[in-house]
């Protein structure tokens, strides 16, 4: 993963794909109907060997014009209208990277992997 | 990354070709007893790699790259397998995936709505015809299926279109796999119960 820069007068700032990702996923929890970010193998296996809780198996890519494309895995609660919580989360998801890292956002992807386990 | 994953196709397809292909001219070897390879020769080879220091990391890089390789394969096709099993829709910010699996489990959910089913198994395919949703129930003996079984349709429709806001058809097909009698029901409660450990001197200390 590497960082993307932006240049100031005092110097050049990088911003890290990870960051990008963990912002994206806090940015979706706050959604109201999102009980997790969706894992994949590498993600669990991560977590596994380093121990730290990571950002699930969100996913970004930069474009050639320095665009930011998220695929972002989510577990959503029983109950809630699946296409409306998307479409929040990806709301909430845009507005936070834009005002943390004023990168110009072009897609985010909401996987929808699984509605909250649990009893039946 | 789309390159390195086209490159890991054609190298992991190379090397099973490889190995296919040794395995078929060891066993032509060991058929026709020709000289093509000389176990002598492998024996040296296995000799040089263990004794050599360069050797050795090469090996050892080797079996790094080929674990590297095989994962990135893993992912391309657990991928792939799992784009097919979605329902997609794009919106004003990106595009929203439903994993058929989520919608499974939402069904199965239903199941507490109705007294009368025991057990759901619920299989849901995306289709060009629509939503295709089997499921497969066992039922206690004292409900009226026709009943049941239509309100079940009914419900499962209505919440899937409420849920995911698809305007699909949706076919649902019930297959009633099993009807548990009341003395079955009690034969099974009786099991359980046996089977339940007695913990010793849990009754020790209670006047």
């Amino acid at each position: 993963m590497e960082p993307r820069n932006s240049h100031t007068d005092l110097g050049a700032v990088k911003i890290h794909k990870n960051v990008i990702s963990s912002i994206s996923a806090s940015a979706a929890l706050e959604t109201e109907g999102v009980r997790a970010i969706g894992t994949n193998l590498t993600s669990r296996a991560l977590e596994f060997l380093t121990n730290k809780t990571s950002s699930g198996a969100v996913n970004v890519e930069f474009d050639r014009n320095d665009e930011v494309k998220i695929d972002i895995p989510l577990i959503i609660k029983y109950g809630y209208n699946i296409p409306t919580v998307a479409a929040k989360a990806q709301e909430n998801i845009r507005a936070a990277l834009e005002k943390m890292t004023n990168l110009s956002i072009k897609d985010i992807n909401v996987n929808i992997q699984g509605i909250e386990r649990g009893n039946p | 990354m789309r390159f390195l994953k086209v490159l890991g196709i054609y190298f992991y397809s190379a090397f099973l070709i490889v190995i296919g292909l040794t395995l078929i001219a060891m066993a032509l070897i060991f058929t026709f007893k020709s000289s093509l390879i000389q176990p002598e020769a492998i024996a040296n080879l296995i000799y040089y790699f263990q004794t050599s220091h360069y050797a050795r990391i090469i090996v050892g890089c080797s079996g790094f790259l080929l674990i590297l390789i095989s994962s990135w394969f893993a992912e391309l096709i657990l991928g792939r397998f799992q784009k097919e099993k979605t329902i997609a829709f794009p919106t004003a910010s990106g595009e929203v995936t439903i994993a058929l699996t989520a919608v499974e489990d939402l069904i199965k959910r239903l199941t507490v709505s109705f007294p009368g089913i025991k057990e759901l198994r619920p299989d849901v395919i995306a289709s060009k015809k629509g939503i295709l949703v089997d499921l497969r129930i066992i039922l206690k003996s004292e409900v009226n299926i026709p009943e049941l079984t239509e309100r079940l349709q009914e419900i499962v429709r209505s919440r899937i279109q409420e849920v995911l806001g698809v305007e699909e058809p949706i076919i649902i097909k019930i297959h009633v796999a099993k009807i548990i009698s009341l003395e079955e029901r009690a034969k099974r409660k009786d099991a359980d119960k046996e089977e339940e450990p007695a913990i010793p001197f849990s009754g020790y200390g209670k006047i």
